[in-house]
């Protein structure tokens, strides 16, 4: 049984019975895991630990920092994490993405749960042309449906503030401040709903039928399947699903970004990732992008690090 | 996050239902097409289900729609008045820049197909070692690959990018296509996908057939876990073909740029040029056709792996 | 920036590794030439530059130039910036706008071609010719186009509500609140808070210079007075509704300029190209008049726009790609091709009288065109840009988002406030030399 404690010695040597190949059998799974190893290493491992270098590093100028030799490298301490967290648009986007976490999550959840029953339901029709449909958001980029929910979303050229000028209501824009983080939210929603429907959508159907006769022999309707058989089974992936969803959504950047330059109640450090980038990218200072970094990806980590402890206890519980 | 948040799921997917898999371990017989006399169709359960298909399917239709309008009908007439422009869009698709479209088509799919496939390889390789070795070192082997997904790729494109230079890949295919390969959430799957699909029975008795490692792996192993090596193939392909960061970083020649970034930069053309809008859409609409293809051909194939390796587990 | 020995070890096994398992790494951009034509990579955004170059291509078999078509302005800036900092990648020559200059300069992204081009410099006007010197004996550019400002109108609907064209700012005002007067849908102009290069001309317009170089230190003063007023002259406009309050480049703006919602733009010598991409269908209804002015008595305009050609410290040919830069901004062809093919307004005196003998095709109702904006263009004052413009415009788009959005007077001059603080800590803390 595999252990989630890495202190642990995983094979027991008492109880191993020695084989023919056992040695030759000791490199084997290393060779198999070499590819993965070196390509992690090359492309995650080795940019992260130069990212964290940085993070602990700036450039200095010295005079008018005009042409060459007029900037230096020079060790930073912690002053590049000490600046970010204690910058008051970090800590709002922290907030920001904290709110917008609370908007999403239920909200795509909820209906990938809503629709993933009602596809399982034997009395609903037309559910292939549904699940296709729902899941299709899937096959668009984010740069791509940002741009088509901005033609949405804009009163000047969407056909929702057509309709509601022609029936004489006065909508607020989508882009005004306290809207805008549903008109993002929106998109994410949208991007998700369908991938999570089909996710939970495949583990209702992994439930064997038997202990539907049974319930339907008692006498149970279809909503109190649902509820007292469906929902309790694919709990455990929904549990899951919120938490990786969570993880996504501090990472959001894609939407806000792409909606930025129509609006006027987009920052540049809208969320913490996009602080990231405008440091790194539009004022080059990659040593503190470096530190917001790193304090975002501790921040993911702490938060899921219990949840991939279940994660692991409950899929890979079983494995001998 | 559409990318991401898929991945997350399918992950959650697949260990929840193997996490509910502690029931009865029969096959459930499927019943779609198998409705019992009894049962009467509900309004309100088909009603919500197409609502939530419409909503999913309106920036779709949109798309539709705005490309075959002309570039000053797209901000004149009404939003879901279609137009006869189509033909002309895509023509001036076809002259930009001698065709540059289409060979950034032919770049995504370059991106995503070789990535895609080379990441089963090098995901079911690891995941078969994961799942079917025990050895030291294994937990924190796989804590390590996992923990990738903690690390968002906007941070890591600028480190990614620095070291790519000094090997002097920055601007190649590979640029996009080494990082491309390796997938935590494909290494994760293919491990459960391992673990549930070979029985530990069949692998011992390809070795005291004096089959080697590798042959048992490629011969034995790899047969039995491929529904689950088509799952992990088709997340990665279109992940891959969504991503924007990556190649947006790395590539400076647009004859290597995938459609994403390509498409992007028909929009940003600065403030002293209009924004190509029609091009755009028209771009979108045609990048999208591949993968609802794919989507609907493959689809099936989601289904029952994922509910077979469940049940089998 | 340089790896440290650790992870030059590191990146050489990884090379290695790459190498072993990836077979042959494409071609790089620059080939050496050790015999053979010099080969030059050049990042551009204008449309067509491609068959510009063609012409040089076949006139030129020992230089080919290859075109590399970016996003336009700050993304491409972003990617030398970033190949610079690598140490490879970077194209041989790179447009660039004149505000990124410094920037540029300051990250040692360009070479100093004052060996090659130095005796150009009476071919340009002095203001251009400056923002590619930075005031200094080295010449980082060759300028290609220039950006003066001038107000763009819907002539149509002027005669048909009766409006005269305004002249200077307070006659500006007036008409937009007589057009709101008129038709309540209907805006004069929108005050664009993503917009922080028109906002500039604006302020440039009205006398401000946001840097300076005073012996060896900088000078800040974004908040100047001349800016302030600016400011506090559009937030008086956005606060009581008769300006719009929108970004432009948005489909909607799009959507305005063809329904005539959207009557007047202050913007720059390319707008007609933007206007003829937005709104096909209105052509011939524009007019171009000189900008409003503060003082009717001192005409002047800023710039809005406008980029140079540079060769980066990374190429290997520096000599042959001054050459290149040479024809393709101050020769009679080179310039012709540009307007003929990018619709540019060339910054190069000699050559731009032939080359724009014509108006442009979607203002052929305006055949003084070319005269007026000659005659604007010779008003605009001289501005200075500092090494940390990014950081200003960004704070720009923030600022005045808010303030924009909230629509109030009193916001608009504290934008520029934050403007000038967010600017002015950078540098110190970056440790450039400000004179406070």
């Amino acid at each position: 049984m595999t252990t989630t404690t890495p202190a642990r010695p995983t094979a027991p040597p008492a109880v191993r019975r020695r084989r023919p190949g056992a040695s030759r059998r000791q490199g084997a799974p290393w060779a198999f895991l070499a590819p993965a190893i070196v390509l992690f290493v090359l492309v995650l491992a080795l940019p992260i630990a130069y990212a964290v270098y940085l993070s602990f590093r700036t450039e200095k100028v010295s005079g008018l920092g005009l042409g060459s030799g007029s900037r230096t490298e020079v060790w930073n301490g912690f002053a590049n994490y000490a600046a970010s967290l204690a910058d008051p648009e970090f800590l709002a986007s922290v907030g920001r993405v904290a709110l917008y976490g609370v908007i999403v999550v239920p909200t795509m959840l909820g209906l990938a749960l809503l629709f993933a029953l009602l596809l399982d339901s034997r009395r609903s029709r037309a559910t292939k042309f549904s699940r296709v449909s729902i899941f299709l958001p899937y096959a668009v980029p984010a740069v791509i449906s940002s741009l088509l929910w901005g033609f949405l979303y804009l009163p000047g050229v969407s056909p929702f503030y057509y309709v509601f000028d022609r029936l004489g209501w006065d909508v607020p824009s989508l882009f005004s401040s306290n809207l805008v983080i549903f008109a993002v939210a929106n998109i994410a929603v949208w991007g998700g709903v369908g991938f999570n429907m089909v996710v939970i959508y495949t583990s209702l159907r992994a439930i064997p039928s038997e202990l539907y006769e049974a319930a339907e022999l008692d006498g149970c309707t279809q909503v109190g399947m649902a509820w007292r058989i469906k929902i309790p089974i694919v709990v455990p992936s929904i549990i899951m699903t919120f938490v990786f969803s969570m993880i996504a959504t501090l990472q959001v950047f894609a939407e806000p970004t792409t909606l930025k330059p129509l609006s006027n109640t987009i920052s540049s450090t809208w969320t913490p990732l996009m602080k990231v980038y405008r440091d790194a990218f539009i004022r080059g200072d990659l040593y503190s992008a470096a530190a917001t970094s790193v304090i975002i990806a501790v921040a993911t980590f702490v938060l899921s690090f219990g949840f991939l402890r279940l994660v692991q206890s409950r899929a890979f519980g079983q494995e001998k | 996050m559409t990318t991401d948040a898929a991945e997350t799921a399918l992950v959650a997917e697949t260990a929840g239902s193997r996490a509910g898999s502690v029931l009865p371990r029969t096959r459930r017989v499927p019943r779609t097409g198998h409705r019992s006399v009894g049962e009467r169709p509900s309004g309100a359960a088909t009603a919500i289900l197409l609502v939530g298909a419409l909503y999913c399917l309106l920036p779709v239709l949109w798309v539709v729609v705005a490309s075959t309008k002309s570039g000053s009908e797209l901000f004149s007439t009404f939003t879901f008045a279609p137009s006869t422009h189509l033909l002309d869009n895509v023509s001036d698709l076809n002259a930009y820049r001698g065709g540059l479209f289409w060979r950034w088509m032919a770049n995504t799919a370059l991106y995503a197909g070789v990535g895609a496939m080379l990441s089963v390889v090098v995901s079911a390789m690891a995941g078969y070692a994961l799942a079917k070795y025990r050895f030291r070192g294994k937990t924190a082997v796989f804590n390590m690959l996992l923990a990738g997904v903690l690390v968002p790729g906007v941070v890591l494109a600028i480190p990614q990018y620095l070291l790519m230079a000094q090997v002097g890949l920055t601007n190649t295919y590979w640029a996009v296509l080494l990082p491309s390969i390796i997938s935590p959430y494909g290494i994760y799957l293919a491990r459960i996908y391992a673990g549930a699909s070979i029985p530990d029975e069949i692998v011992e008795a390809a070795r005291t057939d004096g089959a080697s490692e590798l042959r048992t792996f490629a011969q034995v192993a790899m047969p039995m876990m491929a529904p689950g090596l088509v799952t992990v193939f088709l997340f990665q392909f279109v992940a891959i073909w969504n991503n924007f960061m990556l190649p947006y970083i790395m590539l400076g020649d647009d004859k290597l740029f995938p459609l994403t970034v390509g498409l992007s930069g028909l929009l940003n053309q600065g403030a002293s040029q209009p924004a190509l809008y029609t091009l755009v859409i028209t771009g979108a609409l045609l990048s999208i056709v591949p993968l609802v293809a794919l989507f609907l051909l493959l689809q099936r194939y989601w289904q029952v792996d994922l509910a077979a390796g469940a049940v089998k587990a | 920036m340089r790896l440290s020995t650790g992870m030059k070890a590191a990146a050489i096994i990884a090379s290695a590794a790459l190498l072993m398992t990836a077979c042959s790494s494409g071609d790089g951009t620059d080939a050496p030439a050790a015999d053979g034509p010099v080969e030059l990579t050049f990042w551009t955004w204008a449309p067509n530059v491609d068959k510009v170059v063609e012409t040089w291509n076949e006139a030129n078999p020992d230089i080919q130039v290859t075109v590399n078509k970016q996003d336009g302005g700050d993304p491409a800036i972003t990617k030398l910036l970033t190949a610079v900092k690598a140490g490879s990648g970077a194209p041989d020559i790179m447009q660039t706008e004149y505000q990124k200059i410094p920037t540029l300069v300051s990250a040692d992204a360009l070479a100093d071609i004052s060996g090659e081009v130095a005796d150009l410099a009476d071919q340009f006007p002095e203001g251009v010719w400056n923002d590619v010197t930075l005031g200094s004996d080295a010449v980082y550019a060759v300028p290609q186009d220039s950006g003066p400002m001038q107000f763009y109108y819907r002539a149509d609907i002027f005669e048909q509500l009766g409006l005269t064209v305004p002249t200077t700012w307070d006659e500006y005002a007036a008409t937009a609140a007589a057009l709101q007067a008129a038709d309540p849908t209907k805006y004069l102009g929108t005050f664009s808070a993503t917009d922080a290069g028109w906002f500039t001309g604006l302020a440039q317009q009205a006398g401000a210079s946001w840097w300076g170089i005073d012996g060896d230190a900088w000078t800040v003063a974004v908040d100047d007075e001349a800016t302030l007023k600016v400011a506090d002259y559009w937030g008086g406009l956005v606060e009581s509704g008769v300006i719009d309050n929108k970004p432009m480049y948005t489909p909607e703006w799009n959507a305005a300029l063809n329904n005539g919602t959207q009557i007047g733009w202050l913007s720059a010598i390319w707008a007609p190209g933007v206007l003829e991409g937005n709104a096909p269908d209105t052509a011939g209804l524009w007019k171009m008049a000189p900008m409003p002015q503060w003082d009717a008595a001192d005409p002047a305009t800023g710039n809005w726009g406008g980029s140079a050609t540079a060769v980066t410290s990374q190429s290997k040919h520096p000599e042959q790609a001054a050459k290149f830069i040479t024809w393709l901004n101050a020769s009679q062809e080179g310039v012709d091709l540009l307007v003929e093919q990018t619709g540019v307004y060339p910054a190069n005196i000699p050559a731009s009288a032939e080359a724009l003998s014509e108006p442009p095709t979607f203002f052929a109702n305006q055949p003084d065109f070319y005269e007026i904006a000659a005659e604007t263009a010779k008003t605009a004052g001289s501005f200075t840009y500092g090494p940390n413009v990014n950081v200003t415009y960004s704070a720009y788009n923030d600022e005045f988002g808010k303030a924009t959005e909230a629509r109030s007077q009193a916001a608009f001059t504290a934008a520029v406030e934050a403007m000038q603080k967010v600017t002015l800590d950078d540098m110190v803390s970056s440790g450039f030399t400000v004179k406070e």
